[in-house]
């Protein structure tokens, strides 16, 4: 409802000239701008451009003087303006349309291409649902004009599309009601009459032999005129075209009588008429060298007498045979939906039926080349095709299958906090989960974060629970093997660092220490460990700065501070800064008696030129070699063996 | 069987029934223009067919019954020969010949009937086989008394006898191009003389060769068939191919039952003999293929070469039927007395 009427025709003249501009610009910008210009309501609006472009494409094909190329940059332009909006969907279709209606064939091939090429617009969702009936239409009034016989590629391109353009259940694409073609029936001389091929047919079959035997029948050239023939092999065989053209036949009883007598018959000459293998395939290898074994496709079988001798010695035509027999027993056997319940074998025909198949079977394995392998898929086709069947009986569901619409289990670890502002606001803060069960478990505790926090949730080990055992090995008197020790165990160790890293700073002391493997580290973490538990985690002064300074060069990670010399006698730092402070330069004496090696003494001078630094360095690596053994007491025994009493004076009454 | 003792406590139809069920085929012959075919049975009587009318498109079942029966001998008919204007038939010791023009107007009228020289008069000595000497125009016999008589054709008369079989004669054949004739007989011995002067040039006893030899069927010779170069003789030794010249067995083919009738065709040897099919084999010795029949044993086999469009292959036996192949490699339908 618009305030101004749009005028049709003056409108639509607009949007054909700004079309024939469109298309000498090669680009939709024009008309993109006439359509915004005009005023008046889209959809009118719309219309009238659909309008346009139907005159435009009229006046082209009237002209004659346009290509197929023209029509196509037309629909282009249409396609464009669909996606801009500015047309409607079915547009690009009714134009195709009305350009393979107005042509002759050979350029509807190359407007067909043209739609084979943009299946995948056709398919996009702002075209698909408008137009599937069009182009539906389209390819099937295409189809009416083919000829089967002589436009075979060009039938087949149409129906390929189609298979590409429509989902798999897609209802019209499929044979619901298993209807058969009665249309295609085989016409042969039902009575002698003037032989249409005569002499012409004796210079075919000189030219193009089929492959046959040669010593069977009366092939050999120079053909003679005329040759006895079988009329009645010959008539009862092209009868049976007539029950595999329509197989409901079958069921009333006297046809099935002349099926069964001609069928015996038939079957009793492919049994009695052997293809020889050699023969055949021989010749079969030679023709495919020199011809390039093109495969030759008969759409309808030659049906005349004169051709029944070849046909019979020829493996293929065979095979197409017994394969139609095979087809047409699956048919009477099966369970169609649309089949009358009149349709029904009784127990001969079904035992027929069955004897028939197998002798079929036979006669296939025997046909060559290949006949086993051939009898095997031939088989399982056949299998696969009940499956179809019962997927039509069923009404073609889809294959799609839908995701079943489960609830994810609740992870209460991972669940996000409900809104306070509804649950938990009632005055027993109780949550109602709306089911008892869920209601109790919810309320255990109410608030995730607490639940979270709760002690049992710990599920990380303490460093001694996990430690103890290592500990324990790690002890000398305990007299455990290297190899046996837990430490060595990969999975310890691996488990051993994670821990590590939550609990203990001994992780984060950057280090020069190379260790050879992961044992050799876990074994001197141990022994730190060792040497601070069973006391509880304390709080951990980490030392980094001085630490960075010193390198001592022993065989143990340089320790930082960290050891905790509270409730044990072990040696504080501040203690040991005093003694150093006093030792000085007598380090050296006071290193004997705390067994320290030549090799750390020498590497203590190198590390510091500092007499205090040295001492430090000396008090601190008997402490890194004692651990827990590196008390008050010791070093006080040490220092008076030395003979710094008066420093183990001041220590012990510090 | 004879008709007649029994009529009266038979009907007839039951009696012409019993006839045919114990009929058999002993020989069949083509006629020169190869339209009819000639078929001689146990009970003496020949049938002449149509092929023309059993080949064509509306061919019923009536056109499977002869145009002509007629009795020619006493005995089984059990040679037919046919010439460029003559059948020629032999039963019990006599050969008598027909005009097949007469044949085909349904005039059964033998032209004449001979009967060669017989030592013993107290048995007359069936003919088994006839071959016809074009070269000079003379029909060899093989008969029931050892020998094998020579009947020249143009004046009617006798001319040779060859002797030197010491048992009756099954089969003989004719080598055109030496001019000699072969001939195969119950003791086993495969003779082959010169048609001029009638002296047995070699003499092949076909069961002393070990490859051959099949004692427990035992040594004759009941078909013979050369190919100028080579030979086919089989009985109760197996179907054998020979090479003349060398007078050695080149191939040996591997059938079953006894082989009473076999023929060369293109590159492919075809024989018939105990068992209802006819035997497709190489000419190296392998069956190829071997083609069910309706007799249960089949005796004659014949090949019409006369003509293009009736150019088919008859087998007839234990039967009153008469298998026609168009298609060598099935039977297409039969032909019944």
């Amino acid at each position: 409802m618009s305030p101004h009427s749009l005028k049709f025709v003056d409108t639509k003249n607009k949007f054909s000239a700004s079309i024939t501009s469109a298309l000498a610009d090669k680009n939709s910008k024009s008309l993109i701008n006439t359509f915004s210009q005009i005023i008046g309501n889209e959809a009118e609006k719309k219309t009238t451009l659909d309008q346009a472009l139907r005159g435009v494409l009229g006046d082209q094909i009237v002209e004659k003087k346009a290509g197929c190329d023209d029509y196509l940059s037309l629909i282009y332009l249409s396609i464009d303006a669909v996606t801009e909006g500015i047309s409607s969907a079915t547009t690009p279709f009714v134009l195709l349309g009305d350009v393979l209606d107005c042509l002759p064939l050979d350029q509807c091939d190359k407007i067909f291409s043209f739609v084979e090429e943009n299946v995948s617009t056709w398919k996009s969702n702002s075209f698909y649902t408008a137009g599937k009936n069009y182009l539906l239409r389209m390819c099937n009034d295409l189809l009416r004009r083919l000829s089967k016989s002589q436009n075979t590629v060009f039938c087949g391109r149409i129906q390929l599309f189609l298979a590409r353009l429509f989902p798999l259940s897609e209802k019209s694409g499929l044979n619901l009601q298993s209807q058969f073609n009665l249309d295609n029936i085989t016409v042969f001389n039902k009575n002698e009459q003037e032989s249409t091929l005569g002499q012409k047919h004796t210079e075919e079959k000189e030219d193009c032999m089929e492959v046959e035997e040669g010593e069977m029948g009366e092939d050999d050239a120079p053909l003679p005129c005329s040759i006895p023939i079988d009329y009645n092999l010959y008539r009862k065989f092209w009868t049976l075209q007539d029950y595999f053209r329509n197989p409901v036949q079958c069921y009333e009883k006297f046809s099935w009588m002349t099926f069964l007598k001609y069928s015996d018959e038939t079957l009793a000459v492919f049994k009695s008429y052997k293809l020889d293998d050699m023969q055949a395939s021989k010749r079969k290898l030679e023709e495919m060298r020199t011809s390039g074994g093109e495969h030759v496709y008969f759409a309808k079988f030659l049906t005349s007498e004169k051709l029944m001798d070849l046909q019979l010695s020829d493996s293929n035509f065979r095979r197409h045979i017994l394969l139609q027999y095979l087809i047409l027993f699956q048919y009477l056997k099966g369970q169609v939906k649309f089949k009358s319940s009149t349709c029904v074998l009784n127990d001969d025909q079904t035992t027929w039926i069955e004897e028939t198949t197998k002798l079929v079977y036979q006669l296939l394995r025997e046909t060559p080349p290949d006949g086993d392998k051939f009898a095997t898929m031939v088989e399982h086709i056949l299998n696969t095709e009940e499956n179809w069947n019962s997927w039509k009986n069923e009404g073609c569901p889809s294959f799609v299958k839908e995701r079943t619409v489960d609830d994810k289990p609740k992870r209460p670890t991972r669940k996000r906090q409900a809104p306070e502002d509804f649950l938990g606001k009632g005055p027993d803060r109780k949550i109602f989960m709306g089911n008892d069960e869920l209601t109790r478990l919810w309320n255990l505790n109410p608030d995730n974060m607490e639940a979270c926090k709760s002690d049992s949730r710990e599920f990380m080990p303490s460093l001694d629970e996990f430690f103890t055992e290592a500990i324990e090995q790690a002890d000398p008197a305990n007299m455990v093997e290297e190899e046996y020790k837990v430490v060595r165990n990969p999975n310890y160790g691996w488990r051993a660092l994670r821990l590590l890293s939550r609990r203990s700073p001994h992780f984060f002391q950057p280090t020069n220490q190379k260790f050879k493997s992961l044992a050799d580290y876990l074994d001197s973490m141990v022994s730190k460990l060792a040497k601070e538990l069973p006391k509880d985690i304390p709080s951990e002064e980490i030392k980094t700065g001085e630490e960075d300074d010193d390198d001592n060069g022993d065989n143990l990670l340089k320790d930082s501070n960290d050891s905790p010399s509270i409730q044990s006698k072990l040696v504080t730092n501040q203690q040991m800064d005093d003694i150093a402070a006093k030792l000085g330069a007598q380090w050296k004496m006071l290193a004997s008696h705390l067994e320290m090696k030549a090799v750390e003494l020498r590497e203590i001078e190198t590390d510091s030129e500092d007499v205090d630094m040295q001492a430090k360095l000396l008090l601190v690596a008997w402490q890194d070699r004692e651990g827990t053994q590196a008390t008050v007491e010791n070093l006080t025994t040490a220092l008076n063996a030395a003979g710094f009493s008066q420093i183990a004076d001041s220590l012990n009454e510090a | 069987m004879r008709r007649g003792g029994k009529t009266e406590v038979l009907n007839n139809k039951q009696c012409i029934y019993m006839e045919l069920l114990h009929m058999s085929v002993f020989s069949q012959s083509f006629s020169p223009c190869g339209r009819f075919l000639a078929a001689g049975n146990n009970y003496g009587e020949i049938a002449l067919f149509s092929l023309s009318a059993a080949l064509s498109p509306e061919a019923t079942g009536l056109n499977q019954k002869p145009v002509l029966t007629f009795t020619a001998h006493e005995g089984p008919v059990f040679s037919l020969l046919s010439t460029d204007c003559h059948l020629l038939s032999a039963g019990n010791g006599e050969v008598s010949a027909w005009s097949w023009a007469e044949l085909t107007k349904k005039n059964a009228k033998p032209l004449w009937t001979k009967r060669p020289n017989y030592k013993s008069s107290l048995e007359i000595p069936e003919i088994n086989s006839m071959a016809v000497n074009p070269s000079d125009n003379s029909l060899v016999i093989g008969g029931g008394d050892n020998n094998v008589h020579i009947l020249d054709l143009e004046h009617g008369a006798f001319k040779l006898v060859l002797q030197g079989h010491s048992d009756y004669i099954h089969c003989v054949s004719v080598r055109e191009r030496e001019a000699e004739i072969l001939s195969g007989g119950e003791d086993g011995a495969v003779r082959i003389w010169d048609s001029r002067t009638g002296q047995s040039v070699h003499c092949i006893e076909v069961y002393k060769y070990k490859t051959c030899a099949r004692p427990q069927y035992g040594k004759w010779i009941s078909c013979v068939t050369t190919d100028s170069d080579w030979m086919l003789c089989g009985g109760g030794p197996s179907l054998s191919l020979w090479h003349l010249r060398s007078l050695s067995p080149t191939s040996i083919f591997p059938l079953t039952g006894c082989q009473r009738q076999a023929t060369f065709y293109q590159d492919m040897i075809l024989a018939v003999g105990e068992g209802s099919f006819v035997s497709h084999c190489l000419l190296g010795g392998e069956v190829k293929a071997q083609i069910p029949c309706m007799p249960q044993s089949l005796n004659t086999l014949q090949l019409n070469t006369n003509s293009t469009e009736h150019r088919v292959l008859t087998a007839g036996g234990s039967s009153s039927h008469i298998d026609v192949f168009t298609n060598l490699s099935y039977r297409a339908f039969s032909l019944s007395f």
